[in-house]
């Protein structure tokens, strides 16, 4: 080696480290948001889960509360099964891929639910059948960047290019500490807040710490709410099996 | 020639009933020129809107795909199809098209709609829809490309360049298809079905997301000639259509509007019948009165000898003189009023009937018929309705005659 | 002294008389002269009654077809519906209703967008909830109904309400009567509104509007939709359709202000302005065939008198006031007229009675703004009697002014002369 390049290759090495830091640095940041949102869009489901919740609806005209028993496999299985009030009870949703089908049991019928009621909303709430079934890999069809304060990890998702949305972006805000999200903000193209869903009231549920009631508000729309409360979470029970979902336990009586 | 240039005397002698008799049936004359012009005007806006807006002079489809809208009856292949048409120099233009029905979703609320995959540069040469633009840009063949109705728009609350996902059924029992879109265009037909539930994509992508690989729902026509396309039975109709597939000209699938334009043929057919029937009783009244008069003069006449098939040449070829020179008034002023109609038309304001807008003024339409049947049957029913007082002449008696004075 | 009142009637009574014997003294010139009169009054009658009546027709086919005479809803209801807009107490609102002297009938109905599931198929429906008698005195939809019977209260043993469907689910679903209907919904209350019909009939054609309508009884949809006894619309009939915006305005006084009361002609505002258009294009036809009358009345008339020239000069040489015979001209025309019309009125009653009783069958039934007309039917009334009458009466009497003057102005010599 030439005495005098050293000084020069030296200071190359200094900035590839330097470089490949940063660069090193950038995706880590991705990869890091990309752990944090997997982490969080598993919270409520671990490889299966079984749960009880109540739904309360809000609206100008009515306000409804609904008890339904929740079943998931995955990502692509879930089951729904209305416990209350007395006139819902029995109406159960099944949830195969991207296929959702719907039991009633005062008509005994099992009913797929077709694309026009795929954008309604999923029993008068505020979700759509949409945000139920859509298996959105968040990770794979949204860029993601993340920011750190000293108590949120602060992701906003910007779709990419061929990703099927109608959000412009959405901001996930999540507790640094607790490891839970705390909201959920889907923006328009124009950076206009559409809807807000908050988490709240952290409880232990199968050994991890899970914010029991989810808060949808869509803000165009004055005196609407949704407010998801759950009353009890299993993560990877042994009862919920690939036979749960299916057609023929759709209509079962329970 | 002594009968006409006697007939020409004797009208002269009363200048004044002559002339009242010419304005009378002139003015006949000109008033059914002038309707006529404007009813044909009228169908000729009705059908040019019916068919032109959208729906096309003529159009393909699968048997039993008019009855229920079914999306799974799709022509799979319409390659032979479009050969023909291609083939055809009767045809101006035609358009392959997919649709079904499905969701409109924006950030802000959804919709149901009819979802129409068009072939941009085919559409063109067959409908107006590229005219209805109120905002935005036509299809130009790019994939995201999406052109709602202006009431459609009001509902999604959405402006150009917003995100629009659509979601429909896949053919054939396949599963659903949902897109991302970007609003590029808003029309107004000024009709409400249409602005409030319509969706144009493009052709390709709209049969990608429906799993439909070449097949199409419709394929609309557009005649190079106009008249063929009041034509239920054109040769091209029976051309395209076979066992499986039906071609039906705009009268089969607009039956209403053909109906109307029968009724409207029929009303001015009974007016024009009528209106000249009540010329004719004028000119056998001003027959009469003219040889009333004269009545002292043709009992000379026949006293010297004249034959009464000679009186009623006379009486006829006054009244034939009336008639022509009726129709040359009549049909100078009809003509112009009418020429003047076609070149600034009728206004009538705003309406729509069967669910097709009339925003534009109604064009009189002049026609050849109009210049040459028309008065025709004029100077025939002229000439008829004086047989009558001719008969009157023929069979005064002149003893009887030459004793009237007054 | 007052000798002029005795003398000015024995005048006008002797004009009366020499006016009729004219007129019956040249009685082939007279009866020409009527033909032609008596020719127009009827065309004129026969044109205006077929306007009028197949205009007035169509509104009325249409309106008791689709919107009755007076809509209310709650709201904007109309403009953006949605299932909570729906108007509370309606048994309170309809008495009030029936006692207003204007409303004749009137009817309740609910609607909600839905679903409809057969055994394989599937189709969007639009369900309509209608009170089986109010809906059969204010519409026609009784007359639609085809392949089975109109909608019944009443469950059937199974505890299954009966439902009428339209054409196009009958085909998309592939059912009929007998089958059984699943509706799918929204209920008022958000839930998911879901239960099983028996078609109990089919309604309309294939292209009519009503091709995806779902009829229940009244009763059924409210519970189907988680109503309560709230409906969404009421649709009154009131005593003469003329009135409606009138009566219209006069109701949305009385009534509370959250609900709205539309007249048909705001419900279906494209239709209005389509038959405002077609009634335009009707006074142009109408006012065509008048003016081709009026020439034809201008033509008898004036020559009829012109050709009196040398009997006027006579009248004058022996002392015949001008004035005179200016009015005994004017007299003879407006008898004349006069008894033209009578006689075309006597033409004119059976015509137009058959046109409105029978009418005109059209080779198949038109479109108008979404109703079928099969026939175009003429108007009897008093303006289609009267507005020919005064008319031809006028115009003759017009006519013969300017020749009656000159005729009283002229000189015996002049027209002793002229032939």
């Amino acid at each position: 080696m030439i005495i005098g390049s050293r000084p020069l290759l030296c200071a190359s090495l200094a900035l590839f480290a330097y470089l490949g830091g940063i660069a090193e640095a950038q995706e880590s940041n991705a990869e890091r948001a990309k752990q944090i949102i997997e982490e969080v869009d598993n919270l409520y489901r671990g490889d299966a889960s079984d749960a009880r919740m109540k739904m309360t609806v809000e609206t100008p005209q009515y306000q409804r509360t609904l008890t339904m028993d929740s079943a998931t496999l995955g990502r692509e299985r879930m089951l729904i099964r209305i416990l209350g009030p007395k006139k819902d009870r029995g109406i159960s949703t099944l949830k195969q891929e991207s296929e959702m089908w719907n039991y009633f049991p005062k008509i005994n019928k099992v009913i797929k639910v077709p694309p026009s009621m795929m954008m309604g909303s999923w029993m008068g709430s505020d979700f759509n059948n949409d945000d139920l079934v859509r298996d959105t890999d968040l990770t794979e069809e949204y860029v993601l960047k993340l920011t750190e304060t000293s108590d949120t990890f602060e992701i906003s998702l910007t779709p990419k290019q061929k990703t099927v949305t109608v959000w412009g972006r959405i901001d996930y805000v999540i507790d640094k500490h607790a490891r839970v999200p705390i909201s959920q903000t889907y923006f328009d193209d124009d950076g206009e807040k559409i809807r807000v869903m908050s988490f709240s009231e952290n409880r232990e549920f199968s050994g991890r710490t899970i914010p029991s009631v989810m808060e949808m508000v869509p803000l165009r729309k004055p005196g609407h709410r949704t407010v998801v409360t759950f009353e009890r979470l299993q993560l990877n029970p042994d009862s919920v099996s690939a036979d749960l979902f299916t057609l023929r336990n759709l209509k079962k009586r329970f | 020639m002594l009968n006409l240039k006697l007939a020409f005397r004797n009208l002269f002698r009363n200048g004044r009933r002559t002339l009242l008799t010419c304005l009378l049936i002139g003015f006949s004359l000109s008033a059914l020129i002038i309707v006529d012009g404007i009813i044909l005007g009228m169908s000729k806006l009705l059908v040019e809107s019916a068919t032109h807006l959208m729906s096309g002079e003529a159009q393909v489809h699968r048997r039993g795909y008019l009855d229920s809208f079914d999306v799974d009856l799709y022509i799979a292949d319409p390659g032979a199809l479009q050969a023909t048409l291609e083939r055809n120099p009767a045809v101006a233009g035609y358009s392959m098209r997919v649709m079904s029905g499905g969701m409109v979703s924006s950030p802000y609320n959804v919709a149901a709609a009819m979802i129409l995959g068009l072939d941009a540069g085919q559409e063109k040469s067959v409908s107006r829809i590229s005219e209805s633009l109120v905002d935005g840009e036509y299809l130009s063949g790019m994939d995201t490309e999406l052109i709602i109705g202006s009431d459609l728009a009001d509902l999604l609350e959405v402006k150009l360049g917003d995100r629009i996902v659509l979601t429909l059924s896949q053919v054939d029992g396949g599963g659903i298809s949902q897109e991302l879109f970007r609003l590029s265009g808003i029309s107004r037909f000024g009709i409400r079905e249409l602005d409030s539930t319509t969706a144009f994509i493009n052709l390709d992508r709209a049969r990608g997301m429906m799993g439909m690989d070449t097949a199409v729902h419709e394929i609309a026509i557009r005649y190079a000639e106009g008249e063929d396309s009041a034509n239920r039975n054109h040769p091209l109709l029976a051309e395209l259509s076979n066992s499986e597939y039906e071609a039906l000209g705009w009268k089969d699938f607009n039956a209403s509007i053909g109906t109307m334009l029968e009724t409207i043929d029929l009303v001015t057919i009974v007016v024009g019948m009528i209106l000249f029937l009540l010329a004719s009783f004028g000119v056998i009244n001003t027959m009469f009165m003219s040889i009333y008069e004269r009545i002292y003069e043709f009992g000379v006449i026949k006293a010297i000898g004249t034959r009464p098939t000679d009186l009623i040449k006379l009486v006829l070829c006054e009244s034939f003189l009336i008639a022509v020179g009726s129709v040359i008034c009549g049909t100078l002023l009809g003509g112009a009023v009418s020429y003047y109609f076609s070149v600034s038309g009728v206004i009538l304001g705003e309406f729509e009937v069967s669910g097709i807008a009339f925003h534009n003024n109604i064009y009189s339409v002049l026609e050849p018929a109009q210049f040459i049947e028309f008065p025709i049957y004029v100077i025939l029913l002229t000439v008829i309705a004086s047989l009558y007082p001719a008969a009157f002449a023929a069979k005064i008696v002149p003893s009887e005659a030459l004793q009237k004075s007054l | 002294m007052n000798v002029q009142g005795p003398a000015l009637a024995w005048q006008s009574v002797l004009l009366v008389r020499l006016a009729f014997r004219n007129i019956l003294r040249h009685r082939r010139r007279t009866l020409l002269t009527m033909l032609s009169m008596t020719g127009g009054y009827i065309l004129c009658a026969a044109a205006i009654s077929l306007q009028y009546g197949s205009y007035g027709n169509a509104i009325e086919f249409f309106v008791k077809d689709r919107t009755g005479h007076i809509q209310i809803h709650e709201g904007n209801y109309l403009q953006r519906p949605r299932i909570h807009k729906a108007i509370a107490e309606p048994d309170d609102l309809a008495r009030r209703l029936i006692n207003d002297a204007d409303v004749i009938a009137l009817t309740t109905r609910v609607f909600a967008p839905s679903l409809a599931y057969s055994e394989h198929k599937n189709a969007p429906a639009n369900v309509i909830g209608v009170d089986v008698d109010g809906e059969a005195a204010t519409t026609t939809i009784i007359a639609k109904v085809h392949e089975g019977e109109f909608l019944t209260g009443q469950a059937d043993a199974d505890g299954y309400f009966s439902a009428l469907i339209g054409m196009g689910l009958a085909d998309l679903l592939k059912i009929g009567g007998g089958d059984e209907l699943i509706l799918i919904s929204v209920g008022a209350d958000g839930s998911i509104a879901n239960d099983i019909f028996i078609v109990r009939g089919l309604v309309g054609t294939r292209r009519s509007a009503d091709r995806l309508n779902v009829y229940l009884p009244l009763g059924a949809a409210q519970a189907f939709l988680s109503m309560g006894d709230r409906v969404h619309e009421f649709s009154l009939i009131i005593r003469n359709l003329g009135d409606s915006v009138a009566v219209a305005d006069r109701l949305g006084g009385l009534l509370p202000e959250s609900l709205s009361v539309d007249p048909w002609e705001r419900v279906e505002l494209t239709f209005y302005k389509t038959m405002q258009a077609d009634r335009e294009a009707m006074f142009v036809t109408l006012g065509i065939v008048v003016f081709i009358v009026c020439i034809g009345v201008l033509n008898t008339v004036l020559m009829s008198v012109l050709e009196r020239t040398r009997e006027f000069g006579v009248l004058k040489a022996i002392g015949t006031r001008p004035g005179r015979i200016a009015w005994m001209v004017l007299t003879e025309n407006a008898i004349l007229s006069g008894l033209s019309c009578l006689l075309g009125l006597f033409l004119a009653l059976p015509i137009v009675g058959f046109m409105t009783i029978v009418g005109f069958e059209l080779a198949e039934p038109m479109d108008v703004g979404g109703v079928l007309m099969s026939h175009v039917r003429g108007e009897f009334s008093l303006r289609i009697f009267a507005v020919p009458f005064a008319l031809v009466v006028t115009t003759a009497v017009l006519v013969s002014i300017p020749p009656g003057i000159r005729a009283a102005r002229i000189l015996p010599i002049q027209a002793l002369a002229s032939t």
